[in-house]
């Protein structure tokens, strides 16, 4: 008797702890089967989806030899595993996406050079600095993402704040104190919305602009750097208690949705740092105040102002499908980037900030995204390189910065440990 | 007596295959893999003990195991208590008590990440409100520090799980013969003494179950932790669970995380095993 239930608990100790796995929300949309090649996409963005396959189908119908499958998997996490079990089983897509240095070193085998195509020649400036391996150029830019100080125009014109103005630190500082002090007048519950949940707004961005500049912006140096000066570590904690000070309370709970959706779409507070990807939210909230109502402009440091603008990742051919898909493939991603169809539906229909020569600006879907090209165009920018911080070292300075912001540590503790992690990890 | 066994071999069969594609396979593997460097992407290669030797001086592991034991304390206490309570609650004469096991059961047929966004929007909405209009300080900023982070998932959990619990004691206290409490009654002991030497030991099969199903259950958490706090505020709530996720999908180390997953799966299966041992031999038959 005892025997007997002490095996069937056990078994159902086994089987409980089986029970949990992740599941991915993935569907694959297949068109017709005609034609001699068939490319595999892969890709992430679940955003643009629909619009994704509308765009394969058109280029099915011009070029009737090529068949397209589109496979998107979204949201975080499930697409870096997704794509690591369908080249465990030996199902190879011929495009899919990368991001980072260390995603090109982990799929270093299977990228192809991608040097010869016409969207390569005609990507803008820095937007392939990522991807060239040696003499090779082993993927193209998906689009460009830029982030800044995103401000609430009405707001400072009543508060008679010039954004242009705000150059350096001690300008956003006087601004972040007129408005404080016109709290009431405004209608304001705070000046800025500090999503100190999020480790991702400290981690990565924050971080890219006052981290990357130790290592000038440069996404090979960043990769390759055995330690980290830290050498901004002062400007970057007057920056986090300049926020924290005039922010919306408790920060540490502050999540994106409340940052972006509660706070800033309702006007509750005036700034806050996100980018171009808050668009079509704040649309849904607020179409007129998404249209007209809201600017963007950088994170200063030393006085100096410019926009990190990045490459969130890259379409690569995988060298493991056949001669005749990597052909096609590249062929695709050309008429994609370069024909005149596939432009308007980079712009019209993806929304995208392009990452590319030729196109028109003025047919940038919104403000936001137009005021970032601007500053491409005019080389007022840097780069990204927080994808090639050490793996997770962004999620851990996010939850330092938590930490310090909780009175849990201090901001010397919290350079002390975010620098002994850096070389922990690169050693 | 042959015929009977190939017939008792038979029937295993689907169930022996099933487990053995599903469990022993991917566990003979998963030990394999924890022995390896294995990314995920590339050849696997065999690097010994060495996995195992770095999780002693991994911090976050170290605390996030430390973390689970402590929500594994309170809730398998809480939950238990609840449990046993609602259920001596329903089995009692209350008119309502057929609706009343409907409503306390319901919680738990809500999926974990519905309930942690629910709760979330409860605990950070709804008791932010009541602490700032009645001056409350403790109700205001909960899962903004550990100390609520921790207490916000043991409640979670709790409200979850008991209505479970609750049915599996129903059971249980619905088969104490009446008489036997009828004879004591006539003996003149109280509603205490009836309760702690009738229907306590009569119960006890009851608590080997509920205990287990809590406690494996607990440490196992993941969605209502990924939901609620997703380890916040600085990785203070994460359960391990989730520590071993994040190891394997964000930081890439497949190996790592599976070595992880080994030690867990030997605390928990020790654990289990040796509460179940326990209360087995406390157990009375009637």
């Amino acid at each position: 008797m005892l025997n007997k239930k002490t095996l069937l608990l056990s078994s159902a100790l086994i089987l409980g702890l089986a029970g949990c796995s992740t599941g991915g929300g993935d569907k694959t949309s297949s068109s017709s089967n005609k034609g001699d090649v068939t490319l595999n996409i892969f890709q992430g963005k679940v955003e643009f989806k629909t619009q994704f396959e509308d765009l394969a189908k058109k280029y099915e119908e011009e070029h009737p030899d090529v068949s397209i499958k589109v496979q998107t998997v979204g949201g975080g996490n499930d697409y870096a595993g997704t794509l690591k079990t369908k080249l465990a089983s030996g199902e190879e897509p011929t495009i899919f996406t990368v991001s980072g240095q260390t995603d090109i070193d982990q799929y270093r085998d299977r990228l192809s050079d991608l040097k010869d195509t016409k969207a390569a020649d005609l990507a803008v400036e820095g937007a392939l600095d990522n991807v060239k391996q040696g003499d090779e150029i082993v993927g193209l830019p998906v689009n460009l993402e830029g982030y800044g100080i995103i401000y609430n125009k009405k707001i400072f014109k009543d508060a008679g704040i010039d954004p242009a103005s705000i150059k350096s630190m001690e300008d956003l500082k006087k601004a972040a104190e007129t408005l404080d002090s016109q709290k009431d007048k405004l209608k304001l519950d705070a000046v800025f919305a500090l999503a100190a949940k999020e480790k991702w707004v400290q981690g990565n961005h924050a971080a890219n602009v006052f981290v990357g500049d130790d290592f000038k912006y440069d996404p090979k140096a960043t990769y390759e750097a055995k330690d980290v000066p830290l050498k901004n570590s002062a400007a970057f904690k007057e920056y986090i208690d300049l926020q924290n000070k005039y922010s919306a309370q408790p920060v540490i709970n502050l999540d994106y949705s409340q940052q972006v959706e509660e706070l800033f779409s309702t006007g509750r507070v005036a700034m806050i740092q996100q980018g171009n990807w808050v668009y079509p939210t704040v649309e849904q909230m607020d179409p007129e105040l998404a249209e007209k109502g809201i600017g963007i402009i950088p994170i200063p440091l030393n006085g100096e102002a410019k926009m990190p603008v990045g490459v969130p990742s890259y379409y690569v051919v995988n060298k493991k499908a056949d001669e005749k898909q990597q052909k096609a493939a590249r062929d695709f991603l050309d008429w994609m980037y370069t024909s005149d169809t596939g432009k308007e539906a980079v712009l019209s229909e993806f929304k995208f900030i392009p990452a590319y020569e030729e196109y028109d600006s003025s047919k940038i879907a919104d403000p936001l995204s137009k005021e970032i090209y601007k500053y491409t165009q005019d080389g007022n920018t840097t780069t990204w390189v927080f994808q090639n911080f050490p793996l997770d070292w962004s999620d851990m300075f996010g939850a330092e910065v938590q930490k310090y912001l909780a009175g849990k540590s201090s901001w010397d503790d919290l350079v002390k440990e975010m620098q002994s992690k850096w070389s922990n990890a690169r050693k | 007596m042959k015929n009977k066994d190939v017939m008792f071999w038979v029937f295993l069969a689907p169930v022996l295959l099933a487990l053995g594609i599903v469990i022993i396979v991917p566990l003979i593997y998963g030990v394999y893999y924890s022995f390896t460097d294995w990314d995920g992407v590339n050849e696997a290669q065999f690097i010994g003990m060495e996995n195992y030797l770095n999780l002693f001086s991994d911090k976050d592991f170290l605390n996030s195991l430390w973390f689970t034991f402590k929500f594994s304390v309170a809730t398998v206490i809480i939950v238990n208590l609840i449990g046993l309570g609602l259920a001596m609650l329903v089995t009692s004469y209350i008119k309502s008590k057929n609706l009343l096991r409907t409503i306390f059961f319901m919680p738990n047929l809500i999926g974990g990440l519905i309930l942690g966004f629910i709760w979330q929007f409860v605990f950070t909405k709804v008791f932010d409100a009541i602490g700032r209009a009645t001056g409350i300080e403790w109700m205001q900023g909960w899962l903004s520090d550990s100390t609520t982070g921790f207490w916000g998932m043991v409640i979670l959990t709790s409200w979850q799980m008991a209505g479970y619990i609750m049915i599996i004691y129903v059971a249980y206290l619905e088969n104490v013969p009446q008489d036997l409490l009828e004879a004591a009654e006539i003996d003149g002991a109280n509603s205490f003494q009836r309760f702690r030497s009738i229907t306590f030991p009569l119960v006890a099969p009851a608590f080997t179950v509920s205990l287990f199903l809590t406690l494996s259950h607990s440490f196992k958490v993941y969605d209502q932790n990924l939901a609620l706090t997703n380890g916040g505020p600085y990785n203070s709530t994460q359960a391990v669970s989730m520590d071993i996720v994040n190891t394997a999908f964000q930081v890439n180390q497949m190996a790592s995380a599976q070595a992880k997953a080994i030690i867990f799966f030997i605390i928990i299966a020790a654990i289990s095993l040796t509460q179940v041992y326990i209360n087995k031999k406390k157990e009375v038959e009637l």
